[in-house]
């Protein structure tokens, strides 16, 4: 009853033609970057997030949760229509897609996967208004021991999960938190690393540095022939699918939904890993499993449903605990962090009415994501005809102004140059950038939850295992850690995914 | 073909102008010659940088105002929160904005005092890089134990203290705080030993590890136990002011319990130095006028707050004053080699 | 899209590349200096753990790493990754370099415009009509758009004859 009213009044809030205007406009540039195959969901978001840092706070991060689950659309319009994905989580939905694209029902796929991404998304996001208050009450249980765990276990799961190499993978966890540092230390007021640059006793601008490592990198490591080919106009000839096709989609749906919803509550999985499951899971549980790869509906409706489901889903863990789940939730919580927000069990204590007007919001997106991404696909393959020079001259632009802007000074720009530089170097070297990101992002956390751990046990370490949720959470995160050595094995479709 | 291009540009275009039309506020830094008689310009956002934590006394006091200083100055007042290090980071930020009016903070004293006083926290500013605006309130210290301690007395838990050194931890807001000073005050006078934990982003982050009972005392100000202390989920025990607060009539002052001491923290607004004189004057006006708010003042009370208003000058002096006297305690929050 | 492009070529034996034995060295190097810098900002004070604690911690691990992935390469190098337009790279790097180090003596205006000219016309090879197009709108145009639109100042040129033409 409690929940249902703040959740009303976070409605009243979400509702004022500002907060709908963002989300609105999130929807439609997170889409956009979907779409676009160059920009991947981490560095999208990171760009935008300039040009909300003058907005009140719940319009901003309104706008950034927005653009977050519209890339999670974005990617299925190029996977249908051009068997290109627009990002990894939607490389599975080409094999039908496009198949039914060749058969002229490309319509009806895309009508079926927006609405199954506004199923997944919905239930998924009720599932955020379930958890949140029991979530958000046991958060007092958590003092520094515990919330220094719980960034263990999340930061391991990504470590381990992410890329083909561990050494590599905790290495770049390690350049991360080494970069959080940078700055005034945030219990003692030290300054460290600073070199003697009053610039950087603010620490290393969290925005320039995701743009240079995610963005500016990925448009140095092109090569040549890596831009796509040109653009042929689709064959839309109906947009709305047969009852037959609406009966079909409605288990693959559900299936979708349950997987994308379990998966994204696990803190390092990907969305990728979600809908490729839940394709596994229509080969085995559908009845028209003999059609699938044939331009079945139930290869559209499944894995797209899943993909939003996991988005999100996997901002449960971001909201009641503050420990994001992947790589582009750790942009976000980047985001919060510089409006002032922590997420995390005090978020509703706190700032409950910010909260409860973003959960609100994502009802509000979801719907509009239905409503906008049919209609307005032409425009959407539209975007893929624009030449890459013009496209990466104006990526370039945006980049530029996107640093600038943070603190008005050239000095971010040379940061994010610098960083993508880095980053070039990082991804010859085969390091995943995933973990970085996240220990970017979690270090002073981090730092500071060990720091009090220590004050109050007076220097014992022990602390973190006599305590019993520390020392469960610590243990997982030892035998995930560990766990190529007790043979237990990740799942392979991780190894392909470009997001970890 | 065409159609399509033309779609895309009009709707890029028309999503600009709609983001522009909704008032994405402009940033605190912005083009020179904006400060002036004109200030504020329309439109233009002012930044009040508080650099704790949300939810902790000087954040409530801060937004309390924010309204009324919308009104009287007739632009946008954002809140910002830059916990961290104590106040350190915040006020590093505040002191290096640019001096146009666009960017004030609220300033906590002994923190802002104290941090540049130790040359091992680097701090890149001292008190000539603030321009007191106005103060606000000066809220005791008061010390607190768990509802289920067995201490009932100030007495009971400073002499347990004193014979179990370190055997208890206590909360403070940050190395170098009001509170941290409080705590090494007793620490000195009466013998007894405490174990801090020195929760940097504020009262806040303090209270909820109290309320978690992951610190057994909590030293904090007034207003920070009020709701606690009525909600029955902390026993207060003393409170370091000349006389009882009034929203905590039945808890004894630090002298009644025979230990004759005072601490609190005063709070008020600054602006980095260097202001134009009609703009701190417009600045200095609207303070007054959102502090002396009969509204603000209300809820101040409500918070167990009692306004004592000085205006920038005499803030100044009382800074000045300050500076002098922690000089002499600071030894007590130093780190020792 | 690009003028020249000098790929790496991959060495077919199979000693350890050249790249990788720089990158464990630049991360053995990082991770040495943090771990020396550390000690001086203080593991352990009178007051509690030290500013120099954390960042100890990560420059053992970041040292170790290093160590355990040199094992792990001279045991079994990896394969060379596929090589980087370095055409590519230094075009744009320098560009950027050059605006960012303009800007603002020059302003936004006339050094993004340079620079999306340079990007479109000269890299990009795209006609000069859709060049400059694109060029003033992504220049003067944003200018205009972020300034009034937004309220968020581009900087102007701090060359008095510019700024007095509003560049």
């Amino acid at each position: 009853m409690d929940t249902l009213n703040e959740l009303l009044n976070g409605f009243a809030a979400a509702m004022t033609w500002q907060n709908l205007l963002f989300a609105f406009l999130g929807c439609l540039l997170g889409t956009i970057i979907g779409v676009l195959p160059g920009i991947g969901p981490v560095a999208g978001v990171a760009l935008l997030i300039p040009l909300t840092l003058n907005m009140d706070a719940t319009g901003a991060i309104i706008m950034l949760c927005a653009i977050f689950y519209g890339t999670a659309y974005g990617g299925t319009i190029t996977s249908v229509l051009l068997n290109t994905p627009g990002e990894a989580a939607s490389a599975i939905t080409t094999i039908d897609g496009y198949a039914m694209t060749k058969i002229g029902k490309a319509g009806a796929a895309l009508t079926i996967a927006a609405v199954g991404s506004f199923v997944g998304g919905t239930i998924a996001t009720l599932g955020l208004v379930a958890a949140a208050k029991p979530l958000g009450e046991l958060g007092l249980l958590v003092g520094p021991p515990e919330f220094f765990a719980l960034m263990v276990v999340g930061i391991s799961l990504l470590v381990a999960l992410a890329g083909k190499s561990m050494v590599k993978a905790v290495i770049s966890g390690a350049l991360g938190l080494l970069i959080s540092m940078v700055g005034i230390d945030p219990v003692a007021g030290a300054p460290r690393f600073t070199f003697g640059m009053d610039r950087l006793l603010d620490g290393v601008s969290f925005v320039a540095v995701i743009v240079g490592v995610f963005g500016l990198s990925e448009l140095l490591s092109y090569r040549k022939g890596d831009q796509p080919a040109a653009v042929h106009a689709p064959n839309l000839r109906s947009l709305l699918p047969t009852g037959r096709e609406w009966l079909r989609s409605a288990p693959a749906m559900a299936r979708g939904t349950g997987i994308g919803f379990g998966l994204g509550l696990i803190p390092g999985m990907t969305g990728s890993v979600s809908s490729l499951l839940s394709y596994g899971a229509e080969k085995k549980f559908s009845r028209n499993r003999h059609e699938l790869g044939k331009g079945a509906i139930e290869g559209v409706a499944g894995p797209e449903t899943a993909n939003n489901a996991h988005a999100n889903a996997a901002l449960i863990p971001l909201f009641t605990l503050g420990i994001p789940a992947s790589p582009t939730i750790a942009v976000l919580m980047g985001a919060f962090l510089q409006q002032g927000l922590t997420p995390g069990p005090t978020l509703f204590t706190e700032n409950s009415e910010i909260a409860w007007a973003i959960i609100a919001s994502l009802f509000i997106g979801n719907l509009i994501l239905l409503l906008l991404n049919v209609p307005l696909v032409g425009l959407w393959t539209s975007i893929l005809r624009v030449p890459s020079s013009i496209l990466n001259a104006l990526i370039l632009l945006f980049m530029v102004i996107g640093a600038y802007t943070i603190n008005f000074s050239v000095f971010d720009v040379f940061v994010m140059i610098g960083f993508g530089l880095l980053g070039l170097a990082l991804r010859h070297l085969d390091i995943p950038l995933a973990p970085m990101v996240l220990t970017l992002v979690l270090g002073p956390l981090m730092e500071r939850s060990l720091r009090e751990s220590l004050e109050i046990s007076q220097g014992d370490f022990s602390i973190f295992t006599s305590r019993p949720i520390s020392a469960v959470l610590i243990g997982l995160g030892l035998l995930i850690v560990f766990s190529p050595l007790l043979k237990l094995r990740k799942p392979k479709a991780l190894n392909e995914d470009p997001e970890t | 073909m065409k159609t399509r291009m033309r779609l895309a540009a009009a709707l890029a275009a028309a999503s600009l102008i709609g983001l522009t039309g909704c008032g994405a506020n402009p940033g605190a830094t912005g083009a020179a010659g904006a400060a002036g008689s004109d200030f504020p310009k329309k439109g233009k956002s002012i930044d009040l940088i508080v650099a704790f934590g949300s939810g902790g006394a000087v954040d409530t006091a801060a937004r309390l105002i924010q309204p009324v200083l919308e009104k009287e100055l007739g632009t946008n007042v954002e809140v910002i929160n830059k916990p961290g290090a104590g106040g350190q980071i915040g006020y590093t930020q505040l002191t290096s904005a640019k001096p146009d009016g666009y960017t004030i903070g609220a300033t906590g004293s002994p923190s802002v005092v104290v941090s540049p006083l130790d040359p091992s926290r680097g701090a890149k500013y001292t008190r000539e890089s603030f321009q007191p605006l106005g103060r606000q309130v000066i809220d005791p210290t008061v010390i607190a134990v768990q509802p289920d301690s067995p201490y009932q007395t100030l007495k009971e838990l400073l002499d347990a203290a004193k014979a179990n050194p370190k055997s208890m931890t206590a909360s403070t807001t940050g190395l170098q705080t009001g509170e941290h000073f409080a705590l090494a005050q007793i620490q000195e006078e009466t013998g007894s030993e405490f174990a801090p934990v020195h929760f940097s982003e504020g009262a806040s982050q303090a209270t909820t590890a109290f309320l978690g009972k992951h610190v057994e005392v909590l030293v904090a100000n007034v207003s920070d136990v009020n709701d606690l202390s009525k909600q029955g989920k902390a026993r207060v025990l003393g409170v370091m002011s000349g006389e009882r607060a009034p929203s905590l009539p039945d808890v004894p002052t630090f002298k009644e319990s025979g230990y004759d001491m005072t601490a609190g923290t005063a709070r008020g607004y600054s602006a980095p130095a260097g202001l134009p004189d009609d703009v701190a004057k417009k600045l200095e006006a609207a303070i007054q006028k959102a502090i002396e708010d009969p509204a603000v003042v209300k809820k101040m009370q409500d918070l167990g707050l009692q306004t004592s208003y000085l205006n920038g000058a005499d803030y100044q002096a009382f800074w000045a004053g300050q500076e002098g006297d922690f000089k002499k305690v600071l030894p007590l929050v130093q780190k020792k080699d | 899209m690009t003028t020249e492009s000098v790929a790496t070529k991959p060495p077919s034996t199979v000693r350890v590349a050249p790249t990788v034995l720089a990158g464990i060295g630049a991360f053995a190097a990082v991770g040495t200096y943090v771990l020396v810098s550390s000690v001086g900002l203080g593991l352990w004070t009178s007051l509690g753990p030290g500013p120099g604690l954390f960042p100890f911690a990560m420059g053992a691990v970041l040292v170790a790493m290093a160590l355990l992935w040199l094992l792990q390469e001279l045991r079994n190098p990896s394969e060379t990754a596929p090589g980087i337009d370095r055409g590519l790279v230094v075009g744009v790097v320098a560009s950027l370099v050059v605006l960012a180090a303009v800007m603002d003596l020059l302003g936004f205006q006339l050094s993004m415009f340079a620079f999306l000219l340079y990007h479109l016309k000269i890299r990009g090879r795209r006609t000069w009509v859709s060049a400059l197009i694109i060029a003033v709108a992504g220049s003067f145009g944003a200018f205009y758009a972020f300034n009034y639109g937004l309220n968020v100042a581009l900087p102007v040129s701090a060359l008095p004859f510019l700024n007095a033409i509003g560049l």
